[in-house]
């Protein structure tokens, strides 16, 4: 077992851009996939694509991202990659759909983001349990939605 | 040149202590399992403090300081004052600060343990305040409840289903209970414990040793 007890850096840094990609040459970057829900958690353990066991213990003042450097030598470097988090993404019609959508969006505990008028909704589960969810609330189940990831959801 | 964050067991600690969170309905057993926990941890050398949440009282923590099983300096208290799900998730910054207290007052602190004030089926806690968490629910409470999918049922670390014994006095059939919670969490764990006699109080105690303390 590996332990990661901190963040080095971002490998978009230009130091360790650059030492990284060197590496990357001769094959010797290993990446841990984190998904969306692990992401913003400070303690871990999981393989990296090549099969080392990490345990990720974080300070509490620093948080997981994708990019992060969790360990570089001259022989190799370990690279978190952050899976791609999903948004349900509402456009109310009217102000009377979207205080019926933020009504409903808190008391079911969704975490939302704001994006102008658009209130996004992070997918933390499978999409059919939350279609399952507006379904029932006629209210807000027909306002006009999409699954964006990304930018789109910025 | 070598620039590890990786200690492989060298070099200076670091990383702050684990944080874990329990969680689950009124009555459901998370202070008896926090007692039981208690002898199982100190037989792991694990170094914790624990945290209790009530509304508008400090009775849990005044429960576990008068037990005798603690040092009753490391367990403290926060009062929510209102809804006991907001200071756990919405806004954990009580508890976050509970925390960073019980850790400057005892260095070398290893695992503070958050035991919330007694929640619905919709409590869940938040990640900037725990690293891992745990929702109680027990037999009396109904064998409906796994199916009713709340979101601590869900999307907990683990479940435990606890006060096992009392399954044939309040018309419950256990395994059916324990398989529908198992099929509602799919292959996240599911643990079955009485905390009165200490049945399945092993099992929780290694899982967390295991997932926030990487003990193997």
């Amino acid at each position: 077992m590996l332990m990661i007890e901190r963040v080095l850096g971002s490998r978009l840094e230009p130091s360790l851009h650059e030492r990284i990609h060197r590496l990357e040459h001769h094959g010797t970057v290993d990446v841990v996939t984190v998904s969306a829900m692990d992401m913003s958690r400070r303690r871990l353990r999981l393989l990296s694509a090549k099969g080392e066991d990490i345990a990720i213990a974080l300070p509490r003042d620093q948080k997981l991202f994708d990019g992060a450097v969790l360990l570089i030598d001259d022989e190799r470097a370990i690279v978190v990659r952050a899976e791609v988090e999903r948004w349900l993404s509402f456009q109310p019609r009217s102000i009377a759909e979207g205080v019926e959508l933020g009504y409903h969006a808190g008391n079911l505990h969704w975490r939302v983001r704001f994006a102008g008028e658009r209130l996004l909704v992070a997918l933390e589960g499978p999409i059919e349990t939350y279609y399952a969810r507006l379904d029932a609330l006629p209210g807000v189940s027909s306002i006009p939605r999409l699954v964006v990831t990304g930018e789109m959801a910025a | 040149m070598l620039e590890w964050g990786a200690t492989q067991g060298i070099g200076p600690r670091t990383s702050s202590a684990a944080r874990i969170g329990i969680g689950g309905p009124v009555g459901s057993g998370k202070t008896a399992l926090i007692e039981r926990l208690i002898p199982a941890l100190d037989a792991r050398n694990v170094d914790f403090a624990v945290v209790t949440n009530d509304l508008v009282t400090k009775e849990d923590a005044e429960r576990l300081r008068r037990s005798g099983l603690i040092d009753p300096e490391r367990v403290s208290a926060v009062e929510a004052g209102a809804c006991p799900h907001t200071v756990i998730r919405e806004d954990p910054t009580l508890n976050m600060a509970a925390g960073d207290d019980l850790e400057s007052r005892f260095p070398g602190l290893e695992l503070v343990i958050f035991e919330s004030g007694g929640d619905n089926l919709a409590s869940t806690f938040s990640l900037d305040l725990v690293d891992w968490w745990m929702f109680v629910i027990d037999v009396a409470g109904g064998d409906d409840i796994p199916r009713k999918k709340g979101p601590g049922v869900l999307k907990c670390d683990l479940l435990v289903v606890n006060k096992v014994d009392l399954a044939p006095h309040v018309g419950v059939d256990l395994s059916s209970m324990l398989a529908e919670a198992q099929a509602a969490r799919g292959e996240r764990p599911v643990v079955a414990t009485n905390a009165r006699s200490g049945e399945g109080v092993d099992t929780v105690a290694d899982m967390i040793c295991r997932a926030v303390l990487f003990h193997t």
